[in-house]
């Protein structure tokens, strides 16, 4: 028996970027970096309009004490504006605007830990992790730090969370081929942390090379372990990838840390050892490049606050019409509505399709065939949910337990009515949210 | 929209060979750069923008239908080959009469048109199966204004309706129509397309009316298995039925636990409590093989809307179809029974549904206090 978890589903896999190595793209005209790519509050900028930046220089921090991560300027050269701009889901954030020099100057302040690993305090680690400005990598954008802070004396199993189960994204992939040690390495760094933990590798049995990879130089270590978990979407999902490893159920509004485990991303880790060991702040970040309308699909290691159409430029343009562009994987991925959206530090797939893939069917009744009761991995009602949904009932649609939907959309993508499930759980989900607000 | 700004190509070569503004090699570089370079296209000033998930499973209701249409087709075509043409003249009237109101109901009341998705077309079949094939031309026809009209249509149309609208028809012909409704004949007596039902069709018994007066059927169990028997036009080969039902369960349009649940009921009455004397196993694959238990249980009690949802429930649904099914044979008035325990349980099912919808992972809302 495989590890996995119930329900989920298998989209065709599409990793049809698995072979591209990881190449570097270094110098967009210009990078506008957003002030907020993490969970909690956005940061104030901490340069002006005409200032001279290098690489790596801290551009903007959050208030001290607040909950988030700072962010650097992922090239040298001046400071162009600070403008309000619409992100990704329409909120209004501050974008710092730099127009690159093409020198690529590193920060002189930027240097390696001093210390050995095993001199390093929890405190210096956190505090080398937060002024690096990491978040998770994965696409939730948590700040590393403040998820350490909250394992120290909690967790004992670390789980490098390695499956990848979005369609077509292979970034994770080609790190865990291309750069191993990184991961393994930023591993230790939380291990040493969190005191005594062991880790678990967790890599989807289709990515056999990366499990051999990993197993190899897990071997060295003997608190490492890497697991096959069964292919199936969404297996990456944190209360997910707990269950297959361990059996147990984390109920809503608690932390993984309070079943003992603390969940990093690959590409975390990786930025945690970079940050350890070479003083780099999280300023790249790999990203899969794909779909039918790119000319040549790749792995690119983006400048933080590249434009979305600066890379797909630099992956040979455009080979079809597009008519929706992905950020991240195509089934929990956001619509952008523009390609000058810039690339940010949860940005791990930008997925351009041609009409054709993304022609939406009209929405029909729902025949109640149960496939969503099927897929759900929450273990809930999808059909039951979005009856109650249709008809305005946010209360009924609350005692079916909406709020414990995670948006995987593994419902949505069997429908066979093509309802658009997830659409009306996101819209459930705030309307209960701004009555409980109005309440208080 | 294609890159245009191909100005700068070429402007010397127009003065030399004077040919004017719409020179050939401006074209010939255009061609060139998308050749070398693949760029053929900007971004739209807007793309796209809608919720995940953004890729989709090519699974649509109207796919399933047609699945469910090839799974009926072996066992319609036995009752063809059994009953004669007139079977095959009943199923297209059916269909034809289905699709029409079907698309007559959502023209007059403004719907969406449905008539697309299939289902008015498994309905058809569906009820031209439950039919004799000594019923008159004309009856399918009220059968199916009955099924797609009043059960559908008038409770909002595909996926709400509360009752089977292939059995209600059914039921309703069979309380309007008493006489017409019952005319079995036997297996291998074909009737020809023109041969009028009240002169050429003579009734004949079935295993059950036999059963269910106290006698021992004639058939043998081979005969009941592939369908050499008096019956309606779609129930009587459990062998094509079966075949039907492994590939839905292999498209995995149906799930096992209703089918397997309400033979096994029906089986296991018939062993424990036979009523053929004396012989458990003879009775038990009697009742098993004749009155429509492995149609029903395969086509009816597996309908979507009117069925649950859940895994479980759809256990209890079978078990309680099989114990009505029962209940109506040894102690009703009426020799059959399939069809009327699948519209009472059919009543059941929000109840069933509530009962045994699944956990929530981790736990309900009420974990988080």
């Amino acid at each position: 028996m495989k590890l996995t978890f119930k329900g989920g589903i298998h989209p065709g896999e599409h990793k049809n970027t698995a072979k591209c190595p990881i190449k570097l793209y270094t110098n967009p005209e210009k990078v506008s970096i957003p002030l907020s790519q993490h969970i909690g509050a956005p940061c104030e900028p901490l340069v002006k309009k005409g200032d001279e930046v290098y690489a790596g220089q801290k551009i903007g921090d959050v208030p001290e004490g607040a909950l988030g991560a700072p962010v650097h300027a992922s090239v040298s050269g001046k400071v162009e504006k600070i403008e309000v701009l619409p992100d990704l889901r329409g909120n209004q954030i501050k974008h710092v605007v730099i127009a690159n020099d093409y020198k690529n100057t590193v920060d002189p302040s930027i240097a390696p830990f001093p210390k050995k690993l095993s001199e390093a305090t929890p405190e210096e680690i956190i505090g080398v992790v937060r002024e690096a400005g990491i978040v998770g990598m994965g696409g939730a954008g948590f700040p590393a730090h403040a998820k350490i802070a909250s394992a120290i004396g909690k967790a004992t199993t670390v789980i490098v969370n390695c499956c990848e189960c979005e369609p077509f994204l292979t970034c994770n992939y080609r790190l865990m081929i291309e750069r191993p040690t990184e991961i393994v390495n930023g591993a230790k760094i939380v291990m040493r942390a969190l005191g005594n933990a062991r880790v678990i590798v967790a890599i989807e049995d289709n990515k056999p090379l990366a499990i051999k990879k990993m197993e190899a130089l897990a071997e060295k270590n003997p608190s490492f372990s890497v697991v096959a978990l069964k292919t199936k979407y969404p297996q990456g999902d944190e209360r997910r990838l707990i269950y297959a490893l361990t059996g147990k159920e984390l109920p809503r509004g608690k932390l993984p840390a309070d079943l003992g485990c603390v969940i990093f991303n690959a590409e975390t880790l990786s930025a945690i050892y970079n940050a350890f060991a070479k003083g780099l702040p999280s300023i790249y970040r790999t990203v899969t490049v794909d779909g039918n309308c790119v000319a040549s699909p790749s792995n690119v290691l983006v400048p933080i606050g590249a434009s979305v159409g600066d890379v797909v430029e630099f992956c040979g343009g455009l080979s079809f019409l597009p008519d929706k562009l992905i950020n991240g994987g195509p089934m929990m991925g956001n619509a952008m509505w523009s390609a000058d959206l810039p690339v940010t530090k949860t940005t791990s797939g930008i997925l351009i399709f041609s009409e054709e893939f993304t022609e939406m069917r009209e929405e029909s009744n729902c025949i109640r065939c149960g496939r969503c009761i099927k897929a759900c991995p929450s273990g809930l009602a999808p059909c039951y949910m979005v009856a109650s949904i249709k008809i305005k009932n946010y209360e009924e649609a609350e005692k079916f337990n909406v709020m414990n939907c995670v948006e995987c959309g593994s419902c949505a993508f069997g429908c066979p009515a093509a309802i658009p499930l997830v659409q009306y759980f996101k819209l459930a989900k705030s309307e209960i949210k701004n009555k409980a607000r109005a309440k208080k | 929209m294609k890159k245009t700004d191909r100005n700068q190509s070429a402007p010397d070569l127009n003065t030399e060979f004077d040919v004017g503004e719409e020179f050939e090699s401006d074209v010939e570089a255009a061609l060139t750069e998308e050749i070398e370079h693949g760029s053929r296209y900007d971004f739209p000033e807007l793309l796209k923008v809608s919720s995940g998930p953004h890729i989709k499973s090519p699974i649509s209701t109207s796919s399933i239908m047609l699945d469910v249409v090839i799974a009926l087709i072996p066992a319609y075509a036995w009752g063809v080959l059994v009953f004669g043409m007139r079977a095959l003249v009943l199923g297209v009237i059916s269909v034809a009469s289905c699709v029409l109101f079907e698309y007559l109901f959502q023209k007059i009341t403004g719907r969406a048109n449905t008539v697309r998705d299939l289902s008015a077309v498994v309905t058809g079949m569906l009820l031209a199966m439950n039919l004799t094939v000594g019923t008159p031309y004309w009856l399918p026809v009220f059968g199916a204004f009955f099924a797609i009209v009043v059960v559908k249509g008038l409770f909002g149309g595909i996926g709400k309706n509360i009752v089977n609208p292939a059995l209600a028809a059914r039921a309703f012909l069979f309380i309007a129509w008493p006489n017409e409704m019952k005319v079995f004949t036997d297996a291998g007596v074909k009737f020809g397309v023109f041969s009028s039902p009240g002169a050429d069709i003579t009734a004949s018994a079935t295993p059950l009316t036999v059963l269910s007066a106290g006698d021992v059927p004639q058939n043998s169990i081979f005969d009941l298995f592939i369908g050499n028997v008096g019956g309606c036009i779609g129930e009587v080969s459990a062998l094509f039925l079966i075949i039907g039902g492994v590939y839905l369960l292999v498209r995995r349009v149906i799930s096992w636990q209703t089918p397997v649940a309400y033979i096994a009921v029906v089986a296991l009455a018939g062993l424990i409590f036979p009523r053929i004397p004396g012989d458990g196993v003879q009775s038990m694959l009697t009742e098993v093989l004749s009155g429509g238990v492995i149609f029903c249980a395969i086509f009816m009690a597996t309908d979507y809307a009117t069925t649950p949802v859940a895994p479980w429930g759809k256990v209890i649904f079978g078990v309680g179809c099989g114990v009505i099914t029962v209940l109506i044979r040894y102690f009703g008035a009426y020799a059959e029974g399939a069809s009327f325990s699948i519209l009472i349980m059919n009543l059941l099912v929000w109840y069933i549904d509530k009962l045994t919808l699944p956990k929530p992972f981790g736990g309900g809302a009420d974990v988080k206090k």
